[in-house]
């Protein structure tokens, strides 16, 4: 319980800071996507029934802050959760410089998905070799930021975790 | 089979995911929305954090200034030094009062000419992903925001609400590739779509290779989509190129407006119906 309120909280700061203060980086149109980060963590490391229901509210929320039509992000969240949760049957990140390759294959599949539902259920033009100088960029930056959020991510969990712990 | 659902819960929890995600989609399609029940909720929730956050920006970034502003008075004695200090962060508040009322008062004179109803509206927040143009006005339903409203600058076109909560309302901006302004180039008339794109910016769509465009053309809004008034600058072509082939030209804008340095817009009433003023 106290971890999923850790974990929910988590979503609800980043997802603030994705609107706000993250825009003030000079970085352009792109906004470093922690809350992917944070969704590529908990499928690897926490994958629970509560994790996939939080990790389609976080998707939703972004939807609710940034797209014109709901559901895109939660979407693709999920489909990063399913693939991540899968993919940590086969790999285990002990070390948190390892997640950054894992993020970046993680945003691509986040990237591929926008563009799958874009192709087959909206009208767009002008994808083609934007819409992959958007996912290039979009994966480095949440590659880069990965290292130092899985750390914490990983300290907060142990925090929660024995304070659970009987004495 | 109860033990299958129970070993595989994640799996199957996370694909019902998904799935629930296309069914939410799925309207979209047909050019329709489902009703968002969370939405409002949590733009509720966040709306005092993200004016917070924004209030706490604006106010580092005025001390900021006035230190930045003070550091080459070292040589003055301490009292003088603390009068500079007071009287710099003076300065820098009345010239940040003076920018927000030349600002305000800009605003004030494009209202006079826009359509009735028009209401004055503040940025509260961006988009929290690279893939989308959007962001957050402080403005909402409750103060006679419509979802389809209009939003514009003196400067130019901003874009157009695409969902409204009693107190927000989100903004798709003119640079996300899902957006459209019926526009023409004010010398030769040349009607076509300004829409974003992920590849070079803003293109002017389904311009015919017969119609006169050129670089360098003022580009309007032409009413005829019903959003936007008549007569607003949208920007000006910034490349135009006939291919061999194909039935339309491919234009390139420069847009007037650049949307993520927008503070304060005009939310512009155009239908005779949401009048209110």
């Amino acid at each position: 319980m106290k971890l999923s309120l850790l974990f929910l909280s988590v979503g609800f700061i980043l997802v603030l800071l994705q609107t706000t203060l993250l825009h003030l980086l000079p970085l352009g149109p792109f906004v470093p996507d922690l809350a992917l980060v944070l969704c590529v963590y908990l499928g690897l490391n926490h994958p629970t029934v509560g994790a996939v229901v939080g990790i389609f509210v976080l998707g939703y929320s972004v939807d609710v802050f940034s797209s014109p039509v709901l559901g895109l992000n939660a979407f693709a969240m999920s489909l990063v959760f399913l693939t991540a949760y899968l993919s940590s049957r086969c790999i285990w990140i002990h070390n948190p410089l390892l997640s950054a390759p894992v993020v970046f294959f993680a945003s691509w599949v986040k990237g591929a998905s926008l563009m799958m539902v874009w192709t087959l259920f909206l009208t767009m033009d002008g994808l083609g070799i934007g819409g992959l100088k958007y996912a290039f960029f979009d994966a480095i930056l949440a590659a880069i930021l990965a290292p130092g959020m899985f750390a914490l991510l990983k300290r907060g969990q142990s925090y929660v975790e024995e304070l659970r712990m009987p004495l | 089979m109860i033990s299958f659902f129970r070993r595989n819960q994640v799996l199957l929890s996370a694909f019902l995911s998904v799935l629930f995600s296309l069914y939410i989609i799925a309207p979209a399609a047909k050019g329709r929305l489902r009703a968002d029940p969370i939405g409002p909720l949590l733009m509720a929730l966040m709306r005092p954090l993200q004016a917070g956050i924004r209030a706490t920006i604006l106010e580092t970034k005025r001390v900021y200034e006035g230190y930045v502003a003070l550091r080459s008075v070292s040589t003055e004695n301490e009292k003088l030094k603390a009068r500079i200090v007071e009287l710099e962060a003076e300065t820098s508040r009345l010239l940040e009062v003076e920018s927000t009322d030349r600002r305000l008062r800009e605003l004030m004179e494009f209202r006079s000419g826009l359509p009735p109803g028009s209401i004055t509206a503040s940025v509260i927040g961006n988009s929290a992903s690279t893939w989308f143009h959007s962001f957050i006005l402080d403005k909402g339903k409750a103060d006679g925001v419509e979802k389809g409203m209009a939003v514009v600058s003196p400067l130019g076109v901003v874009g157009q609400v695409v969902s409204v909560t009693s107190k927000n309302a989100k903004v798709l901006l003119i640079t996300d590739p899902h957006s459209g302004v019926d526009a023409m180039a004010q010398r030769s008339r040349a009607r076509g779509i300004v829409a974003g794109s992920l590849e070079n910016g803003p293109i002017m769509k389904y311009v015919k290779r017969s119609e006169d465009i050129q670089e360098g053309d003022r580009l309007i809004t032409s009413g005829l989509d019903g959003i936007f008034p008549k007569g607003l600058l949208v920007g000006s072509a910034s490349t135009v190129r006939k291919k061999s082939f194909g039935l339309f030209q491919y234009v390139e804008v420069a847009l007037a407006v650049d949307p993520s340095r927008t503070e304060e817009v005009m939310v512009v009433n155009t239908g005779p119906a949401q009048a209110k003023d």
